[in-house]
């Protein structure tokens, strides 16, 4: 029911000369942002200068120059992600709402918040022990292992018709040096998690920027952009990654010294070519998407179609594609640990396997217990990963809301 | 008279296809007035879109030529600088589309999308620039407007999104809106209420509009002058009354016959639009044209004469057939010339 204002308000006049001086003011997020950035940047300097060897004060973290980066892509993905969500609470209340009904989802996401709690809090919070040589490959509790399968195997719990019962010192027994399999999990976690965010936030800069200008735009910058992409697509980023670590990054007892940083690095900036085509594909629908030729007609500049318009309604397609990503980029991680091809610390999934399957002591299958928990969490990943995507990319879809 | 707000001079816009040279819109001139309302009539497939579209450039250069002569307020459009252009786009010259159903961004709430229209132009606060678009969203017609400001698109009905489109189009002050098709796609009670709308707007805000349709009825409610094309061309231009009252051109008395409770009923033209990349020589109506003569094959699109009828009431209102174009009413059509002989069926009707 319009007004029944007897005086309704009249369309405001413009002074055009006044009204078009000067540039606008940074935007709020904005210097939240570059304040984030520079925080970190001061805190990095600090951490490098003044007092390279102490950990930082109030956390008393020792942040090294992968857990730098990771900070850093963490700062983006909060003012990329979690402040608009905040600042729109309505769309996200309902998005929310939307994301419950799906059970699968739920659990999905519930995986996945744990396994990123404990990656990113658990080595803080678990007193790491020595490995006990003596302690080696005791079984977890509730099972039991021959203890006449390897020489000189000593038992720490009781031990029963010859067969070795596990205890709760060791829950979910030890490896062949005597360490606690719970402390490699939370290791392996943690580079999962590292790796993960790292690498997707990087990729999800680079591909949704050319995506996005390459849609947008077409023509010779759209020829340019994906021939490019054709071209690094031929080379897959492992095979740049392995060529880079064995050859210049030096190797420690054997295994290339690749670390975390030079893996996000790698892949990161080069493995976005297929996220950048969905963008692509994204950005050249919306291009000709009525509120897209709007806006321009409104006398908005093609960055602030591209950054209000475009990008917001591709991210759905953006979400779905990197969380079908960081599987594969942390799979990848623990393929060419496996190989001894990359070497972090704490040792992540790959290198526990390596050492699990190559049976020391006693075969492989006899000490299951060392590499199935890591075996069973990344398939949880992948399986979560997956699930939680298409359940984003059902609620995201702007598309939904309009039938 | 002073220079007009917006004058088109001989623009041609040409599009390549893998089928050959599409001229979508071929030396059309034109004029709006501060103030007036012009309407831009003619089928589908005329140009009259094409033609919009191309004065504020939004046609990209990678698909199109355009040629002529844009000057709006004094300004080449078709030759200044991108940030000319963009100031210009919304600023001074607001645009609505068709279809209110695409035109609403559905990420944002439609209170969000006024906000962002205002603040493309002016370094307003959000807060000052709320308040003025809950105003504005009430100025137009929606109720409750400061809950309806929190809404998404799809909660809106078409007839709604239109207004909030009026709105965004009208937050920056335009000194010209241009309307393309803006009730085709509404039913038509709310067709009424958004004409009902703009003329009211326009009235209070002296804007000049251009207007435009494939409905004569429309033309008839919101129209001061009439600018008739067909197939690219312009074939008849005209004050809304001179051109109801005394139809000059084949093609405008065509479009006439067709319209509801005027002559036949479900009356047609007979025919289709000529092929857009081969059009026919001389004037491109003459294969479905009732009157047409040899000369109307042959040549270009033929001179714009005066079709005022020789009488003895004035000087003023006597013929002009020396070629100089009364302003007022223009037809493109060799049957106005002085070699030919006016069939009987265009004399001025008397019903």
């Amino acid at each position: 029911m319009p007004s029944s204002d007897s005086d309704p308000p009249e369309f405001t006049r413009v002074d055009w000369d006044e009204a078009s001086s000067g540039r606008r003011r940074p935007s709020a997020r904005t210097a939240g942002f570059a304040l984030a950035l520079l925080a970190v940047v001061g805190l990095l300097a600090y951490d490098l200068t003044v007092a390279p060897e102490e950990t930082l004060p109030p956390l008393d973290w020792d942040v090294d120059r992968s857990g730098w980066f990771v900070v850093v892509a963490l700062v983006v993905l909060a003012r990329y992600v979690f402040v608009p969500l905040l600042a729109d609470r309505d769309r996200t209340a309902r998005h929310v709402t939307a994301f419950l009904d799906r059970p699968a989802g739920v659990l999905a996401l519930g995986y996945l918040l744990a396994f990123g709690l404990v990656g990113v809090f658990g080595p803080e919070l678990f007193e790491f022990t020595y490995a006990k040589l003596d302690a080696r490959l005791q079984p977890p509790v509730f099972a039991g292992v021959n203890a006449s399968v390897a020489d000189g195997y000593s038992c720490v719990g009781p031990v029963a018709d010859g067969v070795c019962r596990g205890t709760w010192q060791y829950p979910l027994g030890t490896n062949y040096i005597g360490e606690n399999v719970v402390e490699g999990l939370i290791g392996g976690m943690h580079i999962a998690v590292k790796i993960g965010v790292a690498t997707a936030v990087v990729m999800a800069a680079v591909a949704t920027t050319v995506g996005t200008v390459a849609g947008y735009y077409g023509g010779w910058v759209d020829d340019l952009l994906m021939r490019y992409v054709d071209v690094q697509q031929t080379i897959p980023a492992i095979v740049v990654y392995i060529v880079i670590a064995t050859l210049f990054l030096g190797n420690v007892e054997g295994v290339s010294d690749g670390g975390t940083l030079a893996f996000v690095l790698v892949f990161g900036l080069l493995d976005w070519g297929g996220i950048a085509r969905l963008v692509r594909g994204e950005a050249i629908q919306r291009r000709s998407a009525g509120y897209v030729r709007a806006a321009t007609a409104a006398g908005a500049s093609d960055l602030h179609v591209i950054r209000r318009h475009v990008v917001p309604n591709s991210t759905a397609t953006i979400v779905t594609a990197l969380t079908r990503r960081i599987p594969l980029l942390v799979l990848a991680q623990v393929g060419l640990a496996y190989l001894a091809l990359n070497s972090v610390r704490p040792a992540s999934f790959g290198e526990l396997l390596r050492v699990s399957l190559e049976g020391r002591h006693m075969p492989w299958y006899v000490q299951w217990w060392t590499s199935m928990p890591a075996v069973v969490l990344l398939v949880g990943l992948v399986v979560a990963c997956n699930v939680f995507g298409d359940t984003v990319r059902d609620v995201l879809d702007p598309r939904e809301e309009v039938r | 008279m002073s220079d007009p707000l917006l004058n088109v001079r001989d623009l041609r816009v040409t599009f390549e296809t893998d089928e050959g040279v599409v001229r979508a819109v071929d030396g059309v001139d034109f004029e709006v007035r501060a103030g007036e309302t012009v309407c831009l009539v003619g089928e589908s497939g005329s140009g009259k879109t094409v033609a919009c579209e191309s004065i504020t450039g939004l046609i990209p250069d990678s698909t199109a030529t355009i040629d002529g002569e844009v000057v709006f307020d004094g300004t080449d459009l078709t030759d200044c600088s991108a940030s000319t252009l963009e100031s210009h786009r919304g600023g001074r010259i607001g645009h609505v589309f068709q279809n209110p159903q695409d035109a609403l961004d559905p990420v944002y709430t439609v209170g969000q999308q006024v906000v962002e229209a205002i603040r493309i132009h002016r370094d307003v606060s959000k807060t000052a620039a709320r308040e003025e678009a809950v105003a504005l969203l009430d100025r137009v017609g929606i109720g409750e407007a400061e809950v309806r400001f929190d809404d998404y698109p799809h909660q809106f009905s078409g007839g709604m999104k239109q207004r909030a489109v009026v709105a965004m189009a009208l937050a920056p002050d335009p000194d010209l809106l241009i309307a393309d098709e803006p009730t085709t796609a509404l039913d038509v009670t709310i067709q009424r209420q958004v004409l009902t709308l703009l003329a009211d707007l326009q009235e209070e805000r002296g804007m000049a509009m251009l207007f435009v349709t494939h409905d004569l009825g429309v033309v008839a409610e919101v129209g001061d002058r009439v600018v008739v094309t067909y197939a690219g061309e312009v074939m008849e231009s005209a004050g809304v009354p001179a051109l109801f009252d005394d139809p000059a051109h084949p093609y405008t008395r065509a479009l006439l016959a067709c319209l509801p409770g005027r002559g036949d009923p479900f009356e047609t033209i007979g025919g289709s639009m000529p092929d857009p990349t081969d059009p026919p020589d001389g004037c491109r109506f003459h294969p479905r044209c009732p009157h047409a003569v040899a000369d109307c094959e042959r040549g270009d699109h033929p001179a714009f004469r005066s079709p005022a009828p020789v009488t003895e009431d004035g000087p003023d209102a006597g013929p002009d057939r020396d070629g100089a174009v009364e302003p007022d009413h223009a037809v493109a059509c060799v049957l106005y010339d002085e070699d030919h002989a006016l069939p009987a069926a265009l004399e001025v009707a008397d019903d």
